[in-house]
């Protein structure tokens, strides 16, 4: 499906398996010099030797001068996240918020960020809360000139883990992971990519953690970009909107062949709706 | 109390009648009808255009009998299952004792997909017997091919004849002992060329991404996408549930698109796979019968080398 008519996914929220250093740092530049031309304020968030990180960035075509008057700089993880390394995601919203309006107040067109978060995700009680976090600060980029790349070592953290934190970002380059779910903006989640048996218990996984409430006793699901559903991941969206006592509303294109299959199986709690 | 020849039997009472002119259709179907009519019993009739007209204009006019549209019901075995059980469902519910149908396959059926159809005869025997049915499947010996009428012989428990009478079928074959035969479909002749895909081990996406990009605008998009659902369920119940080597095969053809998804196990354990929604939970079970509602042709053989499933979307009517 090309997904026409339907809004591109958002590039401002990156998700990148570090599993390659060139091709990390091909993307770190290009996602950086973006920022740099529109004129954003620039972070480095990293547990790297502060002076090798701002020697690399220096590297980059036009950083140098941005590091030198302030507007990019190297930021060290633990000065950036909560204490105890087990993320408190508002608070970790409020803070990116803050440093949004001050980069906006010192003149810059918005915060763009780097961050290489491993370090905060290697349990999975960091990861409950660290995914949590990565849903509500999608919502927050969606409406703010806030973006990131938020990148993590699969050779740390296994497949599994990247998978889970993948899966809530709306771009990157971990391409087996099957499905995105992400903030669609005005309080929307977004659900792009194909939901089968192998992404159904990632899917239960994501839904738990960003948690979309219902509006009117509706869980609204903008799937114009979603390819395939399959029946076990529809009846868990169904599940998921009753428990909440209210419905999934999936809005897919024409074509995909969701409607027929929820009206095959009578699938209760799950409606769909032409995308719009 | 139920009426007729199925009075004291309970569940499915199923019958073919296998007439040789009009005359024998109607001496068996117009007293079943008038008998169903006069003793309250919802009464329908399933038959094809012309059969219909010939019993319509045999009936008494506004006589109470139902007739069906046009053979919509026999689009495809699980739907015709899924259609029946709710119309049953419904007649049970508003108090019906014994509900009566005669049908008839459209003769399409009676050719190159026959094995499903003749997979439906025999698992209708297990998937109606909740409901005081007591039906009549008609088949004309004139045009009904002699391996079909052994079939039908094989998976209707009783014939009803032209003199009025209803005799055991003495090669009735229990649909658990029928439905585990091997029961392969003719060879489409696109199988006898090379596959446009040939997919060993795929993933349930990989297999997805192939047929789109073989089916891309050669079907209705509908009727694509089916396919697409049908073989990633079939895929998915391969790598689960099957024994490697999982291969997926994929052919083109001016009207029709043909995927096989082989594997080397011996296939579902439960005979009614594919026919009836697995009512236990056994989600292989599920999405074969998904694939059997999202294609126009299903077949499945099973060999030394392990089981596969043919699925066609478009025109399965191929000239064998």
């Amino acid at each position: 499906m090309s997904g026409d008519g339907c809004p591109a996914l958002p590039t401002d929220h990156v998700c990148w398996r570090h599993d390659d250093p060139a091709a990390f740092e091909a993307a770190a530049r290009a996602f950086l010099t973006v920022g740099l031309a529109a004129g954003e304020e620039l972070w480095f968030v990293t547990e790297r030797d502060p002076a090798g990180a701002r020697e690399w960035l220096a590297a980059v075509p036009g950083l140098a001068d941005a590091l030198r008057d302030g507007s990019a700089r190297v930021v060290p993880l633990d000065g950036t996240y909560v204490d105890g390394r087990v993320a408190d995601p508002a608070a970790q919203v409020r803070a990116y918020a803050e440093a949004t309006e001050a980069a906006l107040a010192a003149g810059h067109a918005g915060l763009r960020v780097v961050a290489e978060a491993t370090g905060l995700v290697r349990t999975p009680r960091q990861r409950v809360a660290f995914t949590r976090y990565e849903h509500l600060i999608d919502g927050y980029m969606r409406a703010h000139p806030f973006s990131a790349m938020c990148v993590y070592d699969p050779r740390e953290l296994g497949a599994a883990a990247v998978a889970e934190l993948a899966c809530l970002h709306p771009a990157g380059n971990v391409d087996d992971v099957l499905f995105r779910l992400y903030a669609a903006g005005r309080g929307r989640t977004g659900l792009a990519g194909e939901l089968d048996r192998s992404a159904r218990d990632l899917l239960a996984t994501a839904l738990e953690r960003a948690a979309p409430r219902p509006v009117d006793g509706r869980v609204v699901f903008e799937a114009g970009r979603l390819r395939f559903a399959d029946h076990r991941c529809l009846q868990l969206l169904g599940e998921y909107a009753r428990g909440l006592g209210a419905v999934a509303v999936l809005r897919v294109l024409p074509g995909v062949g969701v409607a027929r299959l929820v009206d095959l199986l009578g699938l209760p709690g799950i409606r769909v709706e032409a995308a719009r | 109390m139920r009426t007729g020849a199925a009075a004291g039997h309970r569940g499915y009472f199923h019958e073919a009648v296998c007439y040789a002119s009009e005359e024998e259709l109607l001496a068996v179907v117009v007293p079943f009808l008038l008998g169903g009519v006069a003793a309250g019993e919802p009464t329908v009739v399933s038959l094809g255009a012309r059969n219909a007209a010939l019993v319509r204009g045999a009936l008494p006019a506004g006589c109470g009998v139902t007739f069906l549209p046009g053979g919509d019901v026999y689009a495809r075995p699980t739907a015709a299952i899924r259609s029946y059980r709710e119309m049953l469902a419904g007649h049970v519910a508003d108090g019906a004792r014994q509900i009566r149908i005669v049908g008839e396959l459209p003769p399409v059926a009676l050719g190159v997909t026959w094995d499903w159809w003749a997979r439906y005869e025999s698992a209708i025997n297990h998937a109606y017997d909740e409901f005081p049915l007591w039906s009549m499947c008609a088949y004309d010996t004139r045009s009904t091919p002699a391996s079909v009428l052994r079939d039908v012989a094989r998976t209707h428990p009783r014939h009803a004849t032209p003199d009025g009478r209803h005799v055991p079928s003495p090669g009735y074959t229990e649909p658990t002992t029928y439905l585990r035969e091997n029961r392969p479909a003719p060879p489409d002749p696109l199988q006898s060329t090379p596959p446009v895909v040939e997919l060993a081990e795929p993933t349930a996406a990989q297999a997805r991404a192939a047929v789109h990009a073989a089916g891309g605008g050669r079907l209705p998009v509908d009727d694509a996408e089916d396919l697409v659902v049908a073989v990633s369920e079939t895929v998915t119940n391969a790598l689960r549930h099957g024994q490697p080597p999982v291969c997926l095969r994929l052919w083109v053809g001016p009207d029709r698109l043909v995927a096989t998804v082989s594997d080397g196990g011996d296939g579902p354990k439960d005979p009614f796979a594919g026919l009836l929604p697995a009512g236990d939970g056994a989600e292989g079970g599920l999405g074969l019968w998904i694939a059997h509602q999202s294609c126009n042709h299903v077949s499945a053989h099973r060999g030394p080398g392990g089981y596969t499933l043919r699925l066609t979307a478009g025109n399965p009517h191929f000239v064998a």
